[in-house]
């Protein structure tokens, strides 16, 4: 029998991508082991050395050990895992969150989250609720222990109470952080001065204080923070929308004379205040680690819809929240919902938008392969994390079609004056090379498969009722001038009647 | 009454310079004590360097049960060097066995990080951290109050002038001397346990100075000794006559004429082959058969034991046979470089011999065996030290001891 060898993404990393790796300075060993390191100055002529957290016993040594040669790290589906990683989760109780804590408390990890229910409030604000119903916290944690056998530990605590979060760091000293802990909203920041404020504060200003804390208490853990595609814009030249960072072989031209662009930072066009705040957040923590050595990988998540992971399917109970409205429900969910109530889906403008998207388990996917695949020290990258790119008016005929052939449901699809200012027909080049080539990220979600699962869920009758209940909330009143009005319809039509029109997506792996 | 243990550690220093400058009068309260008490050449640890050899002393075992082989290790299933500290040491120290009695143990090599005992203990080198080099903490104000320090920075001696490092010497080991009385008085012990290791660096660095008598600092050499002997005629003046007092060293020292690189020698005769890529170790590739960690311990690069390991077990013993000649054969203008090759189960028994290197070389005077990997030329002039370790420590002892030829080994069980 032939043995395959599958070689693991990260399975040549080393103890510089390590969280446990505590650098110590420098060792002079001419004789006798004879030592002195200057706090805070290494030199990398002479020999760095590190200590291990988790393997004292071996004492200072070389920061050259590979992920496949440590004894902490094991393999497992994803790459090399650190054993019993401690992860800490902020804004665990959101869609993002809390899958992602039932999926790695289901892989061994140490799952720990803060959370202050913003996500809950906001929502409410907006009069509307979760369609897919969801328990408070405490039960939530409960029914995660009763089926994972694991605890997950828990703090309401707000992402500004910089002394709470302190408090929690230092407890857990957690080996890797995710952020979520942010608001999700363009329409929410284009509402008034008060919501853009507040989406400034919460998730530009907590993120500057959690980069101050993890500097003190936690350098070596590794930030993986979500960021959205959307900070790139959708430039109308044409321009691919590379990966955070401009390609080394990339050069730009004026007047006849050429220069590298090689490793700057790519043009942001935010199109919201909430987009804005992401960009601020990109450049602050860009800047962090320079100056303090953090690590960081910058998330530009695509669109993100679904329902499913292996662990949100186990127990009804452990369901994720769902939201449909129009500051919170994401496109295709919203879609979903629609077509659920069989009320028209709703695309605003020409439609020809085209946007990144990925399923929540391949996302889930793409954030287990970064937290177990860390950035050296100082490093500071991006990863494109999107699965496929899809125009708006095409995602509404998709949706429809299963909707109709699947679930015999009445689907229309209806354009609606754009309450954004954004370009509603563009070009779209999108560069994701890093998550498949580097972290070994292979797409499992098929866009139908996805759908269809979502409409199983969302036709469950609790679930369909409580859409019905706020069907009101899901139509965009929020324009850009910020302003509160409807959108006048600009045109109804049925699923399959359109002609394939404008610019085809280009999706670069 | 009780049956107090008083132990002075001189790093490094060998049992004919301290015979030597006590007979010249440079240290007459050794002298005195010298011709009161025992005084014998102590056979260091195989291999003769100071972490091994202290771990020997504090525990009173041998490497195959403490797993001290080194200052440096190969990490398993890698070829990342580490430097193994306290936290690696198998076997208890005196002070953990038997944590009934009070210790305090200042400035012994390899103790670093320090953990909880019964008693005080400030750690010796490697210690890259002041803070976990010190229990109990709330020593920490006091000690940075007299300014004290772990170890001198080498630096200086390497880019400084010999004033300055001369200087930084003096400025230590009164440092040093302030912390011993401090401590002496800090608390009722049973245990105490001071190590100077100034020695250590001023013979690597200045062999030569104290071999030349016409050298312009050669006098300050031996005054830093005569410094020495009055921090052993200061505890000598505090002892009860029920305590046992005892002066070591862990090694001797003793001029360099050759450095040996073995690898070099390995690489040359077709065992060792490495690759362009990567740094050190890592660039053992699997044509090889072993290498060398300094000082000359030989490792077999065995399979399942480092990632391009290929010597299997059945051909084992015939590579040792095989590099037992081939080091046997190695000689620098007709001068043979080996005196002794031991394989470890003659010298090592206990728990860790797994990890003890396959062989160990002993190297005739002067030579001193390197385990550099990638150097051009197998036999170079030193640039920077003119002492060397050797195996020659002394023990001194005020009461008769019944052993011959004392060794590190034997250190805990003289103990009162």
């Amino acid at each position: 029998m032939k043995i395959v060898v599958v070689k693991l993404h990260n399975e040549n990393k080393t103890c510089w991508n390590c969280p446990a790796a505590k650098l110590m300075g420098n060792v002079d060993f001419r004789a006798c082991g004879q030592a002195r390191g200057v706090e805070g100055v290494i030199s990398d002529e002479e020999e760095i050395l590190i200590e291990c957290r988790r393997r004292p016993d071996l004492g200072y040594f070389e920061p050259n050990i590979t992920f496949k040669q440590c004894s902490e790290w094991v393999p497992a589906d994803f790459g090399y895992v650190l054993k019993n990683m401690r992860l800490m989760i902020l804004g665990i109780d959101g869609y993002l969150g809390w899958t992602l804590a039932l999926k790695l408390a289901n892989l061994g990890f140490q799952v720990s989250g803060i959370d202050n229910y913003t996500r809950r409030d906001c929502v409410m604000e907006k009069g509307s609720h979760t369609v897919i119903p969801i328990s408070r916290m405490t039960e939530r944690l409960k029914v995660a222990k009763e089926i994972f056998g694991k605890n997950i530990n828990f703090r309401r605590i707000d992402l500004n109470d910089t002394a709470k979060v302190k408090e929690f760091f230092e407890e857990v000293k957690p080996e890797a952080i995710v952020h979520y802990a942010e608001i999700p909203s363009a329409p929410y920041s284009m509402a008034d001065m008060e919501h853009a404020v507040r989406v400034q504060q919460n998730n530009v200003l907590a993120t500057l204080k959690l980069l101050w804390i993890i500097k003190e208490v936690l350098p070596e853990s590794s930030l993986i923070k979500l960021g959205t595609l959307g900070e790139f814009g959708t430039p109308l030249t044409g321009r691919p929308l590379f990966e955070g960072l401009f390609p080394a072989d990339a050069t730009i031209k004026w007047e006849g004379r050429k220069w590298s662009l090689g490793g700057e930072t790519t043009p942001r066009d935010p199109v919201s205040f909430y987009h804005v705040s992401k960009v601020q957040d990109t450049f602050n923590i860009l800047e962090a680690c320079k100056y303090w050595w953090l690590r960081s990988y910058d998330v530009m998540q695509g669109v993100i819809f679904g329902v499913y992971t292996e662990e949100l399917d186990m127990d009804k109970r452990l369901r994720t929240r769902f939201d449909i409205d129009e500051w919170f429900g994401t496109v295709i969910n919203r879609f979903v919902a629609q077509a659920v109530i069989e009320i028209p889906l709703t695309i605003y403008g020409k439609g020809e938008q085209i946007r990144g998207f990925i399923a929540l388990n391949d996302a889930m996917q793409c954030m287990i392969r970064l937290i177990i695949s860390p950035p050296e020290p100082g490093q500071y990258d991006v990863v494109n994390q999107v699965s496929g790119l899809h125009k708006l008016s095409d995602l509404a005929e998709s949706v429809a079609k299963v909707g109709i052939n699947k679930f015999e449901l009445d689907v229309k699809i209806q354009r609606l004056e754009n309450p954004r200012v954004e370009a509603d027909a563009h070009p779209f080049e999108v560069v994701s090379r890093k998550l498949p080539r580097s972290f070994g990220f292979t797409p499992q979600v098929k866009l139908e498969e996805e759908i269809e699962r979502m409409f199983e869920v969302l036709l469950e009758p609790e679930v369909k009722n409580r859409i019905e209940m706020k069907k009101h909330t899901i139509m965009p009143v929020t324009t850009w001038q910020g302003e509160k009005r409807e959108m006048k319809t600009l045109e109804k039509y049925d699923p399959g009647t359109k002609k394939i029109a404008g610019h085809k997506p280009i999706f670069d792996t | 009454m009780k049956n107090r243990n008083i132990i002075l550690g001189i790093d490094g220093v060998p049992f004919d310079l301290i015979n030597n400058l006590s007979d010249k009068g440079v240290m007459p309260n050794f002298k005195q004590l010298k011709n009161e008490a025992t005084f014998k050449v102590m056979k260091s640890s195989i291999p003769h360097v100071s972490s091994v050899s202290w771990s020997s002393i504090i525990t009173g075992e041998n490497p195959g049960e403490h797993g001290i082989y080194g200052f440096t290790e190969i990490i398993k299933n890698t070829y990342s060097m580490s430097f193994p500290n306290f936290n690696a040491l198998k076997s208890k120290s005196f002070w953990h066995k038997k944590p009934e009695k009070k210790s305090v143990i200042i400035n012994v090599p390899s103790t670093y990080p320090v953990k909880e005992l019964n008693g005080i203990h400030i750690a010796g080198f490697v210690a890259l951290d002041l803070e976990k080099g010190i229990y109990p903490k709330n020593l920490i104000p006091k000690l940075k109050e007299i300014k004290y320090e772990i170890d001198i920075d080498v630096k200086l001696a390497k880019q400084q002038s010999k004033d300055f490092f001369f200087k930084e010497l003096f400025r230590i080991l009164k440092i040093r001397e302030k912390t011993f009385n401090f401590l002496w008085n800090e608390c009722n012990w049973d245990n105490f346990l001071a190590v100077i290791t100034g020695s250590d660096r001023i013979n690597h660095f200045l062999w030569h100075v104290y071999e030349d008598d016409t050298n312009q600092y050669h006098y300050r050499f031996i005054e830093y000794f005569h410094e020495i002997d009055d921090i052993i005629g200061n505890i000598k003046s505090k002892l009860k006559e029920e305590d046992t007092f005892i002066i070591l060293s862990d090694h001797g020292m003793e001029r360099i004429t050759q450095n040996v690189n073995l690898n070099t020698y390995l690489e040359n005769q077709g065992y060792l082959s490495l690759s362009e890529n990567f740094k050190k170790y890592n660039r053992i590739t699997n044509g090889s058969k072993a290498f060398v960690l300094d000082p000359g311990r030989v490792y077999l690069n065995k399979k399942n034991r480092y990632p391009n390991g290929t010597v299997r077990k059945e051909n084992e013993k015939e590579i040792i046979e095989d590099l037992k000649k081939l080091f046997d054969d190695l000689k620098f203008k007709n001068q043979k470089v080996i005196k002794k090759i031991y394989e470890k189960q003659e010298i090592y028994s206990g728990k860790m011999i797994e990890a003890a290197p396959d062989l160990v070389l002993i190297e005739n005077k002067g030579f001193n065996l390197k385990g550099a990997i990638g150097k051009a030329k197998i036999f170079e002039k030193e640039k920077i030290f003119s002492g060397k370790h050797n195996e020659n420590a002394f023990l001194l002892i005020n009461r008769d001891i019944d052993l011959k030829e004392p060794t590190v080994e034997d250190i805990v069980g003289l103990m009162g």
